[in-house]
């Protein structure tokens, strides 16, 4: 086809474009997602049997903070990703934010007159945690990658590797009300891990799974 | 600041409208500074095909432009990524810049047209058939298989009658340089 027959064909039906059509795409795959993620939690894994107990502890909403910042950051580091010439250096920053925080909390408890190191970090399920929110936040990558493939991603590795610590953080924040850890340590540790091994995955498919 | 940059995204904000008008104007900017940018990375027949694809991804992803961000960066974005894609299906491995959108923008078809004259101008230096064959390969992206079928020469006698023929070209610029 000739490039002049081309333009008159693409410009002569052309429906207005919604402002929010990206926000719409992305927050309709991450609701799917973020579905499959929680039932994940429920179904599998079950949530912890003193949750009403623990919504009231400080480490719980530990958790919930720290997860739901790098969520946050996370989603707007996707959205970025998903629009050409787009600078994802902001977000990408603020992620320093919610790390600095728990970074911080850990070592005023590891640091207070009667802590016990070792079990501040290692807690009891260090062995699965970063596997097992891995595994919680399958469901939201998969999701989030298929919203960012209609989107324009054009830096595939690390639109992917973006959409993988969202979804990782966002899989952290649904497994904390599977998981009987509170201490910040731990969270950090072991809640890092599993975000940076989703965020691992994501950039490692980004170049394979975004192409467009 | 890119020099069409408030115009293309006039344009672009209309089009998003639904102004048709608008639109076209657009994309025929775009496609003149398109259609340079690749000319100078890609090969002939290949060069338009992308500059096509590139407006269909601009089309079909224009829902992705953030008004917000510069107009001119979204297409350089795009345009960078279509020539990547490109060069990845040729198994041609290359660093693209990051932040050049000025260099997609200060170029377009017209600049080409003068470079192009002033390349006729020194073809003309060549005998007719050395000239049609030179013209044919390296400025309209024949291929030499379909040159050498036109010919009736073998295509290493098209090869090496090009690959003559241009440095007897080269040898005559820098005569003509040092004769300044």
């Amino acid at each position: 086809m000739r490039t002049d027959d081309l333009i008159a064909r693409l410009s002569d039906d052309l429906p207005p474009v919604r402002k929010d059509a990206v926000m719409r795409i992305l927050l309709g795959a991450i609701a799917l997602g973020v579905t499959g993620s929680i039932l994940v939690m429920l179904l599998v894994l079950r949530p912890r049997h003193d949750l009403a107990e623990a919504m009231t502890s400080f480490g719980m909403w530990t958790k919930l903070a720290y997860t739901f910042a790098l969520t946050g950051f996370g989603f707007w580091l996707v959205e970025r990703a998903g629009r050409p010439g787009a600078d994802m250096a902001k977000p990408a920053l603020l992620l320093a934010l919610p790390l600095l925080a728990i970074a911080l909390l850990s070592t005023i408890q590891m640091n207070a007159q009667d802590a016990d190191p070792h079990l501040l970090v290692m807690g009891h399920t260090s062995r699965v945690c970063a596997v097992l929110v891995t595994l919680t936040a399958l469901p939201t990558l998969a999701a989030t990658f298929w919203a960012l493939r209609s989107l324009a991603p054009t830096r595939l590795g690390l639109a992917g590797a973006g959409a993988g610590l969202f979804a990782g953080a966002a899989g952290a924040f649904v497994y904390s009300f599977h998981c009987p850890e509170g201490a910040a340590p731990f969270i950090a540790v072991w809640y890092s891990l599993g975000i940076a091994l989703t965020t691992a995955i994501g950039g490692f498919a980004g170049p394979r799974l975004l192409r467009w | 600041m890119i020099a069409q940059e408030a115009q293309y995204r006039d344009w672009m904000l209309a089009a998003l409208m639904g102004d048709a008008g608008a639109y076209r104007m657009l994309l025929a900017g775009l496609t003149r500074h398109l259609r340079s940018y690749y000319a100078r990375r890609l090969d002939g027949g290949v060069a338009e095909d992308a500059v096509q694809e590139t407006l269909i991804a601009i089309h079909t992803r224009r829902a992705t432009y953030d008004p917000a961000l510069p107009f001119t960066a979204w297409v350089y974005g795009i345009a960078r990524y279509k020539l990547i894609d490109e060069y990845r299906r040729h198994k041609r491995r290359a660093t693209v810049p990051l932040d050049e959108a000025a260099e997609l923008f200060g170029h377009d078809d017209a600049n080409d047209a003068i470079a192009k004259r002033d390349v006729t101008k020194l073809l003309d230096k060549l005998p007719p058939a050395k000239r049609q064959l030179v013209k044919d390969i390296k400025l309209d992206g024949v291929s030499v298989a379909d040159a050498a079928a036109r010919t009736g020469l073998s295509e290493s006698a098209v090869k090496v009658t090009v690959h003559r023929a241009i440095k007897s070209l080269g040898e005559g610029l820098e005569e003509r340089d040092a004769d300044r």
